[in-house]
C-alpha cells in the first residue's frame, strides 16, 4: 500500500489493489449556515466542485471515496442543497465511481446516492484499510487496520525561531488508547490500529488540533493516544510528534 | 455699514442682552459673508466665538421664514457631548427669537424623536451618524426638504476620517431634497484650508476666513526627566502655582497613573474616554464651577466643550503633532483676545527634541495637513446600502451623481460597479440591470452600521491563574490573529492564549515572548515625518539652544549628546541612518516618523524574511525600528538590503508584506463588516478565519484594506523618498555599536512579518524536533559502550570513551536490542545483516560526524537514506530540506502506515 498526498485538495490517494482518491468534509451548502451565524458569503459550490474535479483529473483514481459531510445542513435539507446535490453528485459520478461514507451532516443523503455507492455509517474495509466519517465508533472489524476518517477538520499551528505561528490544514496519525480499543473489541491485536484524521476539503472549515486534543468531540478523538500522535502537512511533509509542538514555555 | 447693523434688530437685541459688547475678529469677518449667502470655512482658535459667528447670521436668515414645516438649519458636531453643550447655548437664543430647537443623537429618547417627526424644530443639533438616520424615515425626509443651512462644527475632526467621507455623501443626499443650502464649516487651524473647503462644498464656490492662532500662544518646553516620581513632583509644584489647569496626556494609562499620584491634592480629577459618561460630565461640571482646579485628560477634552475658565494648559510628554499642541493649548484663556499659555513637560531625549520642534512649528503656524479619504470603498458600500434603503430601488447612475458631487469620490464609476457587485455577493443589495434594489438585509445592516466608526466588540481577556479579567482586545484583532498557544503583550505583561470560547480569551501569564501581539487601540498618535526629521536635524547641528529650551533641558540635551560622543557612538540624524547589532536583532535608527518607519520597516522585514525563510519581528517608533531577527542575520546584512532597495518596487513589496500580517487581517475584517459580509455579532467560531481571508483575495474589500493601511497607517511615499535620498548619497548608512539612542524609545507598534511560505516554520519545527530526539550511541569498535542522549548534546565527532574509536553508530532508542546482539560471537544470518547495517551507520558517523547523527535521527532514515542526504553536501537549511524530502517519501510508503 502506498499513499500520495495531494496538497491542493487536500486529498489522499491510497493505492493497493485499486487506486482510491479520498476526500473528506466537502460541506456543500456551508454558506447558508454561516449566514445564519452572521457571515454572509456567496455560495462557492461551483468553485469547490471544480477544485474537486481537478483533483480527480490529477489523481486519476479507480474510485472516489467521499468520507462524509458531503452536504452541510442539519437536521434537514435546505432548498439550496435539494437543488444542488443531485447535480454535484452526478458530475462526480460521470467521471469516477463513488463510494460514500455518510457523516453526521449527511442526513437525507440517501435520496441522492445510489444504494451500491452507500457504505455503512460505522465504516467498512476496502483493500485492508478502514474508512468511516469519524463521528461514531468504527465497526469492530475495522480495528487492527489503518482507519481513515474525516469529521475533525484538523489545523496545525507552527512556529519558527522568531516565533510567528502559521496555521495550515494537516493530517494526524495516531494510535488508540488500549482502553478504547479493548472496550470496543476485546482481543484485537495490540497496538496495530492506527487512525488517520484527514483535513477538510472544504476551504472554510478548520479546527485547531490543540483545541481538539483538549476538548475531544468524538469517540476516536477521545480515544486517540495523544502522546504518540504525529502530524503530517497536506503535501506529505512529516512534522513530527504532536507533543513536540505543544506550546512550551522554555523553547 | 458696520457688521452688527446688518443683523435683524431682534438678533441685535439678543446680542446686547447676552452681554456681548464687541464682536470678535472671527465674527466681524464671517458674519457679512454668511449674510451674503456664501459657503464658508471659518478657521479660528477655540474661544473666538466661532459658534456665534455662524449662528448670528443663520438666526437672521431663519427669522423671516414661516414657522414649522421642517428642519431649516442643521448643526452637526462630531460628539454627543458637544451636542449637549451647543444645545444648552442655543436654547436661550432660540427662546428669545421665537425659534424652536431640538437635539437628536443616539441617546435621544423615542418620545422626543417621535415629537421631532411630527413637529420638526427649526434648528436641529445632531451628530453625523444620526444625520444618516434621518434619511431612513419617510416623514423625516420630507422635513429635510426645508433645510437652508448646515453648520459643521469641528469640521477638521471629520474631514480626515471615514466618518467624514460618509458625511460628505450624506450632504449630497440632502442636496437631492433641499437643493442648494448654505454650508458653514467651523474649523481649528489646519495646514490645508482649501482641502477642508473642498470637502465641505465639493465643486461649489466657497470663501475661507482665517483667524491666526499663533500670535495668541505662549509656549514653553520644560524638561522633567524620565523618573515618574520626579515628573509628578514637578507637575505637582506647577499645579500649586497656577490657577485652573488642564493637564493633557497621550494615553489613558498615563492619565490614570497621574490621577493616582496627584490624588492627595484633593482638587484633581481624571477625564478620558474609558470613563463612564456620568463620571466625565460630573468632572466637567465641577471644573466649570471651580470645585476642582485640575483636570487630567486625554484627547477627550480637545474639542470645544465649554468648561469655563482655563488659566494654563500642561501637556505631559510630547504632543507628537503640532495641530494637537495648538488645539490643546487653545483651551487656555477661554475668553476673547486673551493669550493662551501652555507648557510641555518633556520626559526624555527624543521627547525633548520633539517637543522643542513642535513648539517652534506651532509659533510659526506650521500645522499639519488634514488628508481626507478619497475613494474609500467601504464608505461607498455603506452609502449604497443607505441609498438603496432610502429609495427602495434606484439607478446606479443616480448614486454615482450623488457621490461625484463630493470632492472625495471623483470619477467613481468603476469603483461603484465593483462595490455593488461585492455587496450583491453578500446579499446586501440586488442588481437589476442598471438599477440596484434594496433587500431585507440592507435595512438590518444599516441599523447596525449607521456609523463608520468601527464599533468593536471588546473581547475580555481572562487570566486563569488570578481568575480575573485583565483587559480587553478588539474583536477584529482577536479574529484575525489570536489562536491557541499564541503569546501576546497587553498591560505591559505577556500572556499565552489557552482558549478562545464563549466570547472571551482565556490566558495564562507567559515568561517569554514568542511573538508579540500588537494592540492597535488607536491611542498612539503618530509623530509626523516633518517633526521627526527636524528633531534629527537638531541632533546633527547640535544647536539645541536655537529652539529656546529652558536651562535644564538644554543642559540635558547637550550632556546626552556628549555621552554619545564619549562612547564613540554614531549619532543618527536626518542625514545619517545608523544600524546597530543587539541581542534581539538589529536596531535601525531612522528619523522619519512613525508612518514612514512603519512602511520602511515592513519592506525590510519582508525582504529579509523571504531571503532567510524566517519570521521577522518588527517594533518601531518615530526614530528607530528594531528588527527581531535570527542571530545569523546582522546589521551588515540589513545594510545590504537597505542599500539595494529600489524605491519603485517598494509599494509592491509592501503590499506583499502586509498580506499575512495581523494588522492586515484586522483591517480586512473591519472592512468586510462594512460591506455587510460579516454581521456585528457574527460567530467566528464557525469558521477558520485564515481561510475566510482568502475569500477576499483580489476583491474590492481587499483593495480597500490596502488603500487604508497604505495611506492611514503607513507612508510608503515618504519611505520611498528616504530610500531615494540614500541612493543619491544625501542620507548615509553606517554601522555602529549599540548606542544610547538606539536603546532608547518606547517601542510601540509590534507586528510579525511571516515568510511568504511555510518553509521557515516547517524547518524550525524540524530542527527543534531532531535536536530533541533521543539517540543511542554505540561503539562499533569495542562494542562495549553505549550511551543514550539527545541529538543536541552529541559532540561534533562522537568518540568511544572506552576504546577511543570514532566508529560510533547513531541508533534509535528502540534499536537497543540490535546493539546488544553485536557482542555475540556467533551470529546467525539475520544478525549478520543487522551488523552490516550498524557498521554502515557507524561509518557514516565516522566520516560526517554530528551531521550524520542528525540525518539518522530523522523519521524513516536509515544508513542508505542518510548517505544519500549527506552526499548532497548541502549545509544549513538546504541540508534540512533534504531531510524533509526523505521523510516525505517515507510517509508515503507502506512501512509507515502498516
Amino acid at each position: 500500500m502506498n499513499l500520495e498526498f495531494i496538497r491542493d485538495g487536500p486529498a489522499l490517494v491510497i493505492e493497493g489493489e485499486q487506486r482510491l482518491l479520498v476526500v473528506a468534509d466537502l460541506h456543500f451548502g456551508i454558506e447558508a449556515d454561516l449566514a445564519a451565524h452572521g457571515l454572509h458569503f456567496k455560495s462557492r459550490s461551483t468553485e469547490r466542485l471544480e477544485r474537486l474535479m481537478k483533483t480527480i483529473d490529477h489523481a486519476d483514481p479507480d474510485a472516489l471515496i467521499l468520507l462524509g459531510d458531503i452536504k452541510h445542513s442539519i437536521p434537514s435539507l435546505t432548498r439550496q442543497e435539494y437543488y444542488e446535490m443531485p447535480g454535484i453528485l452526478e458530475t462526480l459520478r460521470s467521471r469516477v465511481p463513488l463510494i460514500v461514507f455518510p457523516g453526521n451532516h449527511d442526513i437525507g443523503i440517501e435520496r441522492f446516492v445510489r444504494d451500491d455507492e452507500l457504505k455503512p455509517r460505522d465504516g467498512a474495509l476496502i483493500d485492508g484499510v478502514g474508512y468511516l466519517h469519524g463521528h461514531m465508533y468504527p465497526a469492530p472489524h475495522l480495528y487492527g487496520n489503518l482507519i481513515v476518517i474525516g469529521h475533525h477538520h484538523p489545523l496545525i499551528s507552527l512556529k519558527d525561531e522568531v516565533g510567528c505561528a502559521l496555521q495550515a490544514p494537516a493530517y494526524i496519525r495516531a494510535g488508540l488508547d488500549t482502553e478504547t480499543r479493548e472496550a470496543q473489541d476485546p482481543g484485537s491485536p495490540v497496538g496495530s490500529t492506527r487512525v488517520l484524521f484527514m483535513p477538510a476539503f472544504n476551504e472554510l472549515a478548520g479546527y485547531d488540533i490543540f483545541q481538539m486534543v483538549k476538548h475531544p468531540f468524538s469517540p476516536l478523538s477521545r480515544g486517540m493516544n495523544v502522546n504518540a500522535a504525529e502530524i503530517i502537512l497536506t503535501d506529505g511533509t512529516y512534522i513530527g510528534p504532536l507533543n513536540s509542538l505543544e506550546p512550551d514555555e522554555d523553547d | 455699514m458696520k457688521t452688527i447693523e446688518r443683523l435683524d434688530p431682534q438678533v441685535r437685541t439678543c446680542i446686547r442682552k447676552r452681554g456681548f459688547t464687541a464682536l470678535s475678529d472671527a465674527q466681524k469677518q464671517a458674519i457679512p459673508l454668511i449674510l451674503d449667502g456664501n459657503n464658508i470655512v471659518l478657521i479660528a482658535p477655540t474661544g473666538t466665538g466661532k459658534t456665534e459667528s455662524a449662528m448670528f447670521p443663520v438666526f437672521n436668515g431663519l427669522l423671516p421664514l414661516p414657522a414649522g414645516g421642517g428642519f431649516k438649519a442643521i448643526y452637526i458636531t462630531p460628539l454627543r457631548s458637544l451636542n449637549r453643550d451647543i444645545l444648552s447655548r442655543m436654547q436661550w437664543w432660540c427662546a428669545e427669537l421665537g425659534l424652536t430647537v431640538g437635539v437628536r443623537h443616539g441617546d435621544t429618547p423615542m418620545g422626543e424623536r417621535r415629537k421631532q417627526a411630527l413637529s420638526p424644530p427649526d434648528l436641529l443639533i445632531t451628530t453625523p451618524e444620526t444625520f444618516q438616520a434621518l434619511f431612513m424615515g419617510k416623514r423625516l425626509r420630507q422635513h429635510l426638504a426645508h433645510v437652508k443651512y448646515v453648520i459643521i462644527d469641528e469640521i477638521h475632526e471629520l474631514a480626515g476620517s471615514k466618518r467624514g467621507a460618509q458625511f460628505a455623501v450624506g450632504l449630497e443626499r440632502l442636496h437631492v431634497y433641499a437643493g442648494d443650502f448654505q454650508r458653514i464649516g467651523l474649523s481649528a487651524t489646519v495646514g490645508n484650508p482649501e482641502d477642508i473647503a473642498g470637502y465641505l462644498c465639493g465643486s461649489r464656490p466657497y470663501t475661507i476666513v482665517q483667524v491666526p492662532v499663533a500670535k495668541q500662544l505662549e509656549l514653553a518646553v520644560q524638561y522633567v526627566g524620565d523618573d515618574f516620581r520626579h515628573q509628578t513632583a514637578v507637575l505637582s509644584k506647577l499645579l500649586k502655582r497656577e490657577g485652573s489647569t488642564l493637564v493633557f496626556v497621550n494615553t489613558r494609562v498615563t492619565a490614570e497613573a497621574l490621577g493616582h499620584a496627584l490624588f492627595a491634592h484633593g482638587d484633581v480629577e481624571v477625564h478620558h474616554g474609558s470613563l463612564s459618561r456620568e463620571v466625565r460630565i460630573d468632572a466637567e461640571e465641577r471644573f466649570k464651577k471651580g470645585e476642582i482646579r485640575t483636570l487630567i485628560c486625554t484627547s477627550s477634552m480637545e474639542l470645544g466643550i465649554d468648561i469655563g475658565r482655563v488659566d494654563h494648559v500642561i501637556q505631559f510628554g510630547s504632543p507628537r503633532e503640532v495641530a494637537r499642541l495648538v488645539q490643546r493649548v487653545g483651551r487656555a484663556g477661554h475668553q476673547l483676545n486673551t493669550i493662551s499659555r501652555g507648557t510641555v513637560l518633556a520626559t526624555g531625549f527624543d521627547d525633548l527634541l520633539e517637543s522643542l520642534v513642535i513648539a517652534k512649528k506651532a509659533r510659526a503656524n506650521e500645522i499639519e495637513r488634514v488628508v481626507p479619504h478619497r475613494h474609500a470603498a467601504d464608505v461607498l458600500a455603506n452609502q449604497v446600502a443607505a441609498i438603496a434603503v432610502e429609495y427602495g430601488e434606484i439607478e446606479r447612475s443616480r448614486i454615482r451623481e450623488i457621490c461625484e458631487r463630493t470632492s472625495l469620490f471623483p470619477d467613481c464609476g468603476t469603483l461603484l460597479e465593483d462595490v455593488c457587485r461585492q455587496m450583491e455577493d453578500h446579499r446586501l443589495i440586488r442588481i437589476d440591470g442598471s438599477r440596484i434594489v434594496t433587500t431585507a438585509r440592507a435595512r438590518r445592516y444599516l441599523a447596525g452600521n449607521l456609523s463608520m466608526i468601527h464599533d468593536e466588540r471588546k473581547v475580555p481577556i481572562f487570566d486563569i491563574v488570578s481568575r480575573r479579567t485583565v483587559g480587553t482586545l478588539d474583536e477584529s484583532f482577536v479574529v484575525g490573529w489570536v489562536h491557541t498557544g499564541v503569546v501576546f503583550i497587553t498591560k505591559g505583561q505577556l500572556w499565552r492564549v489557552l482558549e478562545i470560547a464563549d466570547g472571551r480569551l482565556t490566558v495564562e501569564p507567559a515568561n517569554k515572548a514568542i511573538g508579540e501581539l500588537p494592540s492597535w487601540e488607536g491611542e498612539q498618535i503618530p509623530v509626523p515625518f516633518s517633526v521627526a526629521r527636524e528633531a534629527g536635524a537638531i541632533r546633527r547641528t547640535r544647536d539645541v539652544a536655537a529652539y529656546r529650551p529652558e536651562q535644564d533641558g538644554l543642559a540635558f540635551a547637550e550632556a546626552f549628546l556628549r555621552e554619545m560622543d564619549k562612547n564613540r557612538s554614531l549619532v543618527p540624524t536626518d542625514e545619517l541612518i545608523t544600524l546597530e547589532n543587539t541581542e534581539d536583532g538589529v536596531v535601525c535608527n531612522v528619523c522619519a516618523g512613525h508612518k514612514a518607519n512603519e512602511a520602511l520597516g515592513r519592506v525590510l522585514s519582508i525582504l529579509i524574511s523571504a531571503r532567510y525563510g524566517t519570521t521577522v519581528g518588527l517594533e518601531l517608533d518615530a526614530y528607530r525600528m528594531l528588527l527581531r531577527l535570527p542571530s545569523s542575520v546582522r546589521a551588515a546584512d540589513v545594510r545590504d538590503f537597505l542599500l539595494s532597495l529600489d524605491p519603485a518596487h517598494m509599494p509592491g513589496v509592501l503590499r506583499l508584506a502586509l498580506k499575512r500580517t495581523a494588522l492586515f487581517k484586522w483591517k480586512l475584517v473591519q472592512i468586510a463588516k462594512k460591506f455587510g459580509a460579516i454581521d456585528p455579532d457574527a460567530d467566528y467560531e464557525k469558521i477558520s478565519i485564515q481561510r475566510l481571508l482568502e475569500y477576499f483575495d483580489g476583491t474590492v474589500v481587499q483593495q480597500e484594506a490596502y488603500r487604508e493601511l497604505l495611506s492611514e497607517y503607513m507612508d510608503i511615499d515618504t519611505a520611498a523618498a528616504i530610500v531615494s535620498l540614500i541612493r543619491e548619497g544625501k542620507i548615509r548608512v553606517e554601522l555602529g555599536p549599540h548606542s544610547l539612542i538606539g536603546a532608547g524609545g518606547l517601542l510601540s507598534s509590534r507586528d510579525q512579518i511571516p515568510p511568504p511560505t511555510a518553509d521557515g516554520a516547517v524547518l524550525a519545527t524540524l530542527k527543534r524536533r531532531l535536536n530533541q530526539d533521543d539517540v543511542l550511541l554505540g561503539c562499533m569498535n569495542c562494542r562495549d559502550w553505549k550511551s543514550r542522549t539527545v541529538v543536541s548534546r552529541v559532540d561534533e565527532h562522537p568518540q568511544c570513551p572506552k576504546c577511543g574509536a570514532r566508529l560510533i553508530a547513531a541508533l534509535k532508542p528502540y534499536e537497543e536490542e540490535q546493539y546488544a546482539l553485536m557482542k555475540k560471537q556467533r551470529k546467525n544470518a539475520e544478525e549478520r545483516v543487522i551488523e552490516q547495517r550498524l557498521m554502515r551507520n557507524a561509518n557514516i558517523v565516522l566520516s560526517s560526524g554530528k551531521k550524520a547523527v542528525i540525518a539518522l535521527s530523522a523519521r524513516g532514515v536509515g544508513p542508505e537514506n542518510a548517505s544519500r542526504i549527506l552526499a548532497t553536501l548541502t549545509e544549513g537549511d538546504a541540508f534540512y530540506r533534504e531531510i524533509l524530502r526523505a521523510e516525505r517519501t517515507f510517509v508515503q510508503t507502506h512501512r509507515y502506515w502498516a
